[in-house]
């Protein structure tokens, strides 16, 4: 990999981040001329003049009295040191302590989900890739129709009726203090299993029919390229051309899956984690819009962003790494 | 001035003409595909489920005055029972559901396709400062997580369904038009597209009477697959809450029963019925669109014995016999214009 298309790279995804960054600042202000109003929206029972002295006091706090341009090179100062803006909870917290307190709950389940579904999701579509046409990849097959068409909230919500209400195997809501501080014990990590068992297998399951589906059509589209056949030409077993030639070569568009699921593994799992009362970034965000509270809103839209456009950054990358033929010159 | 728009108007008139012609050849192939005739039938069936709602439902789905008849079980009177809060006739909600799944996914599906035809083909054909404005827009809508700006936007605007199509058309397109891009930017370089350039075609003649019609197989194929993925991304907002408060659609039937206890009481209909909904509309539209696939791609035909024997064989003459029916699947029936120009 050259530098100049690493640096190229890099200050495009600024570039980026920088356009999200305005439209994320412009939002809340689309449509009215105080952002207080938004802020702060009318109650029924408020005389104009309590409404006044509301607002003047919302401008203040939130540093809405100086001009535009001012406001944002201020939100913009404040984003380089780390600060994403208070809620409005109780207490004013900052949003990024939020932000941290409830990522890793959501991490729990991306990436178990994400991970269950790349290892189970390659076996499945080598074997059916190896057994072609036979009842294995018709099975692979018609599985992926049925699991595309159905969406994961409803497999989510069948899961926790059965496995929840019915058979009371696993908690169909979960507790948000099931354990009170985490700190890597076998006990603790058994009761977050436990916990998260049913929203995980709700997600992994269309994950890992994807990703069998993507492995056996990238394995099979290898399969009939030249040096497959010059490798079994050279008398080399089935198995070692699988395992050694085609598995290697299919890597690419399942780098790209992967790269957009990653991309995904912050904001991905609002509906489930809202059916299993799962105490993540997806509910803190609900909160968030329940209350109006556009500091919190804008600041996990804003982190889910930049979050984004590091995994593609990470993605491309790595796709430059692995195909040599992704070359500076390239246009998309 | 007024000629000039004149002018335009029936190169426009032609272009969707000669557009939208193979639509009806690609109808009489799909029913001929045993797996697209089941996605043409059952999308028939909703579409009349949909247009004559009132005739089927039993019952009226937004009454909930019926007091008496709550949290009944499916029977005769109610084939799937009531809901547990309100007494509303489930089979009739399930009807009335049809009509906004359908909608918004046809009228999202088409205004992506739209949308993304005339970006891909301004990206791709006219190039320069176009594409290069269109390109980055699309890297933009890409990394900004759409659930959440939905969110955020629809708590701005007010909820309701029109803002839902807004929405998944603003960010729909960019997919698409990348796709579509790549298709010009292989027609630009056709021999009929160079002959009408050389005859001193305006750029807008070319674009709407000759590679518009040239895309128009992978747009119609893009809009079945589209319809089927908005339909559940539908759902997913509706349960959220984010569509119309006061229709009924299946997303919102899924979050009634879960907040209306039907997994408490074990109503497990209730939860069946909008699921079996959302399945078989997705189902067929995405079999019409992979069918679709299947006939614009014949390499991605699944294990075909005589594919396999050729391959093995020669492989380089197959890869050239299979290159030339995709042009010609491509060209379409500009394949005898180009031999009329030539």
């Amino acid at each position: 990999m050259q530098k100049s298309y690493l640096i190229k790279r890099i200050l495009y995804a600024i570039f980026i981040f920088f356009v999200v960054m305005v439209l994320n600042f412009f939002i809340p202000r689309i449509g009215v001329d105080d952002p207080a109003e938004r802020y702060y929206p009318p109650q029924g029972n408020m005389t104009d003049v309590e409404y006044d002295i509301i607002k003047q006091v919302t401008r203040e706090q939130y540093g809405f009295d100086v001009s535009n341009l001012q406001q944002f090179l201020n939100y913009a100062k404040g984003l380089f040191q780390g600060d994403l803006g208070t809620s409005f909870r109780p207490g004013n917290p900052k949003v990024s302590d939020l932000i941290a307190e409830r990522l890793p709950w959501t991490l729990v389940l991306s990436v178990t989900n994400l991970l269950i579904s790349l290892f189970i999701g390659l076996m499945i579509g080598t074997i059916a890739a190896w057994r072609r046409g036979r009842w294995q990849d018709t099975l692979l097959l018609n599985m992926s129709t049925i699991s595309t068409a159905l969406p994961a909230f409803f497999l989510a919500l069948i899961l926790s009726f059965y496995f929840g209400f019915e058979l009371e195997l696993f908690p169909a809501y979960t507790n948000p203090n099931m354990v009170s501080g985490f700190d890597w014990s076998w006990e603790a990590v058994k009761v977050v299993m436990y916990n998260a068992a049913l929203p995980i297998i709700s997600m992994s399951i269309g994950g890992i029919i994807g990703y069998g589906q993507g492995t056996r059509n990238a394995v099979i589209a290898v399969t009939n390229e030249d040096f497959i056949l010059t490798a079994r030409a050279k008398g080399l077993s089935r198995n070692q051309v699988i395992f050694k030639h085609t598995l290697r070569n299919a890597m690419l568009p399942i780098v790209t899956s992967l790269g957009m699921s990653i991309s995904g593994l912050i904001g991905g799992a609002v509906i489930i984690e809202q059916i299993f009362n799962w105490n993540g970034m997806g509910t803190l965000f609900l909160e968030a819009n329940n209350t109006n509270d556009y500091p919190l809103m804008m600041g996990i839209m804003l982190f889910m962003s930049a979050f984004a456009i590091v995994a593609n950054l990470v993605t491309e990358l790595c796709y430059s790494l692995l195909d040599p033929r992704v070359t500076v010159g390239e246009k998309r | 001035m007024k000629k000039k728009l004149y002018h335009l108007l029936k190169i426009c008139g032609e272009g969707l003409k000669r557009f939208f012609r193979p639509i009806g050849s690609f109808i009489g192939k799909l029913w001929r595909h045993p797996k697209g005739r089941i996605g043409l039938i059952i999308v028939g069936l909703l579409i009349l489920t949909a247009i004559f709602a009132p005739l089927i439902a039993p019952y009226d789905p937004y009454d909930v005055t019926e007091r008496a008849s709550k949290g009944l079980s499916p029977s005769w009177n109610h084939l799937l029972g009531t809901t547990i809060t309100t007494g509303q006739d489930i089979f009739s909600m399930l009807i009335y559901g049809t009509r906004v799944s359908l909608i918004v996914g046809l009228v999202t599906g088409i205004s992506i396709a739209f949308l993304g035809a005339i970006m891909g083909i301004l990206a791709g054909y006219v190039g320069g400062l176009a594409d290069t404005f269109i390109m980055r827009t699309v890297d933009i809508m890409l990394v900004i997580p759409t659930l959440p700006l939905t969110i955020v936007l629809t708590n701005l605007f007010g909820k309701s369904y029109f803002m839902i199509i807004f929405i998944f058309v603003l960010f729909g397109w960019t997919g698409l038009a990348r796709v579509i891009r790549s298709l010009v930017l292989v027609l630009k370089n056709a021999n009929y597209v160079k002959a009408a350039e050389l005859a001193g075609a305006s750029r807008w003649h070319i674009m709407i009477k000759h590679i518009l019609p040239g895309v128009s197989h992978l747009l119609i194929m893009n809009t079945a697959l589209t319809c089927a993925g908005i339909m559940i991304a539908e759902a997913g907002l509706s349960f959220l809450g984010l569509g119309d408060p006061t229709a009924i659609s299946w997303g919102k039937m899924l979050a009634d029963a879960q907040s209306g206890g039907a997994l408490l009481f074990g109503h497990w209909w209730w939860i069946i019925a909008p699921g079996i909904g959302i399945f078989l509309s997705v189902f067929s539209f995405m079999r019409i669109g992979l069918v679709m696939e299947e006939i614009l791609n014949p390499r991605m035909k699944q294990s075909s014995n005589i594919y396999k024997i050729f391959k093995t064989l020669n492989n380089n003459y197959l890869e050239e016999v299979f290159e030339s029916m995709d042009e010609s699947v491509i060209l379409g029936d500009f394949a005898e214009k180009e031999e009329e120009i030539a």
